[in-house]
């Protein structure tokens, strides 16, 4: 309870940042807006000269696009801004100011920035996956809708346990500055159902570095196709990741030195 | 300003090698995307063919896309514009040359570097996939002033993106929706002859082809006589449009700067 208290604090700070420059807003907004939007005339190419693209048609795909946006809305927005100051402060030697406060280190390590006008690539995601599903017209259930959420959470999961542990490599590489990246490259694949990928690289991307938890299996929840063992795997996969990712956090930080020593 | 050019591009060499990992991960940054659109592609075009690209096509068209995307791209957003928004011009602005002399010494080291590690991932994957290579010497010889004149008009029109930090904070947002035209008319998402043909015609009149997809439809000897030529005259064309206007954001932009603390 505590620890939401804290976090609503950081929550608030932010958004007051975010207020006092409110020009900067609408610049990020259209930004959003046309990278979105030419994202989405990419779609429109490759379905000119196609009906389906590994047997997902043009409004699943729409469908998954939009859980592409939101989920890097998600981590625009609450995960790279805090965890990649991180990397700097480890090199700074101030990551000792973490370690002093009585919270737990990974908690504040995670939660203490935010960059709020991503909020609109959640929008914009979650409009997408409005119009994909509408173009669908295949009816929702409650049950569709709540597996979907459910899916979604542990794409987040996964995705969160990723970056921790991207950030944790800090602490044996100090100068890693842009280690991040990696995730930013793989995720890149996940604009596109991981069925259209070569037999070794939907392998890749399943178990070693499983975007396909991420996006597809999201979109598929909520599409109504074919339920696949992937959607039992998921909640387990993000569960256990996040749990991995806290230990690695907390080997991390006994390597940590400070600055001086 | 050649040999100074030299020197300052041996000198940021130096410094690159520091940052090997970093580098690579840059530099797969550009082998990514284009992966992606392959593997798409390939499967539209399954074993017939899309826009006159058979499946080995489109292959090939992304491998060398991928050579072609990592020569041309732009950085000064990132190496120039800090530089002005930190105040760490006023030096630069003493050294008898223009300052993008020296930028342009980051880019080619930036490539340089991350080229020699690029080059084993791209010969990897052209040995996987196998695709039929059909160029001729008249397109390899075409190459040379087509992609010449892409790395111009990206370097050009990245430099003067970066010197909008004259101005603004804000020069990476104008950057981000020059790359996004670029991924949909440049030739990424996909070759400017499949787009359909509202967008073909919008692309072969505006700057993002040249920039990046034309040396690629030039190597692989995908376009027509007729075709060269418009696309010539137009990326020539391109070339002035962007060298002007880096002049002007230039001469518009220094009279605007005043060092932090000044």
């Amino acid at each position: 309870m505590r620890l939401m208290w804290i976090a609503w604090a950081f929550f608030r700070s932010a958004l007051q940042q975010e207020l006092a420059y409110r020009a900067d807003f609408f610049g990020n907004v259209l930004r959003s807006v046309i990278a979105v939007g030419t994202s989405i005339g990419g779609l429109a190419v490759v379905f000119s000269h196609t009906e389906s693209l590994g047997d997902w048609n043009l409004a699943q795909t729409l469908t998954l696009l939009g859980v592409f946006y939101v989920i890097q809305g998600v981590v625009a927005m609450f995960m790279s801004p805090s965890l990649n100051k991180i990397v700097e402060e480890v090199r700074d030697g101030t990551f000792d100011y973490i370690l002093v406060k009585p919270v737990p280190s990974q908690f504040i390590a995670s939660t203490r920035r935010f960059v709020l006008w991503h909020v609109t690539d959640i929008a914009l995601g979650a409009g997408i996956i409005a119009i994909g599903l509408g173009r669908l017209g295949s009816g929702l259930s409650a049950g569709g809708v709540l597996l979907f959420l459910g899916m979604i959470a542990a794409g987040i999961a996964i995705v969160y346990a990723i970056w921790l542990t991207l950030t944790t490599l800090v602490f044996w590489f100090v100068r890693i500055e842009n280690v991040t990246m990696i995730f930013n490259l793989f995720y890149e694949t996940g604009r596109y159902p991981v069925e259209i990928y070569p037999f070794w690289l939907r392998q890749a991307l399943t178990f070693v570095f499983p975007v396909a938890f991420i996006t597809t299996v999201p979109a598929q929840a909520i599409t109504g196709r074919e339920l696949t063992w992937l959607m039992w795997a998921a909640p387990i996969v993000g569960v256990i990741a996040v749990i991995a990712a806290s230990v690695f956090w907390r080997v991390g930080i006994r390597r940590y030195s400070s600055a001086s020593s | 300003m050649l040999a100074g050019t030299v020197a300052l591009t041996k000198a940021e060499l130096a410094n690159l090698f520091q940052y090997r990992i970093v580098m690579f991960l840059y530099a797969l940054w550009e082998v990514v995307n284009p992966i992606v659109y392959l593997v798409v592609w390939s499967l539209v075009a399954g074993d017939g063919e899309v826009g006159g690209y058979r499946r080995g096509d489109f292959m090939m068209y992304y491998l060398v896309f991928m050579l072609v995307s990592h020569l041309t791209v732009a950085i000064e957003v990132y190496t120039f514009a800090p530089l002005i928004q930190q105040g760490k011009l006023s030096p630069r602005l003493l050294r008898p040359m223009h300052p993008s002399w020296s930028a342009a010494a980051t880019n080619i080291a930036y490539k340089t570097v991350s080229l020699i590690m690029l080059v084993p991932v791209w010969i990897a994957l052209f040995l996987i996939l196998r695709p039929p290579f059909q160029g001729d010497l008249i397109g390899i010889l075409l190459f040379v002033p087509a992609i010449s004149m892409a790395v111009l008009i990206s370097f050009l029109a990245g430099s003067a993106f970066a010197m909008l930090a004259f101005w603004t904070t804000k020069s990476f947002s104008f950057w981000e929706i020059w790359m996004s035209l670029l991924f949909l008319f440049g030739g990424q998402v996909a070759p400017v002859a499949v787009l359909p043909d509202l967008a073909r015609a919008l692309a072969i009149g505006m700057p993002f082809r040249y920039a990046l997809g034309f040396p690629v439809e030039v190597v692989l000897g995908r376009l027509e006589p007729a075709e060269l030529l418009t696309g010539f005259a137009l990326q020539g064309a391109w070339t002035i449009v962007a060298a002007v206007v880096f002049a002007l954001v230039w001469r518009a932009g220094i009279r605007r700067y005043s060092a932090v603390g000044a």
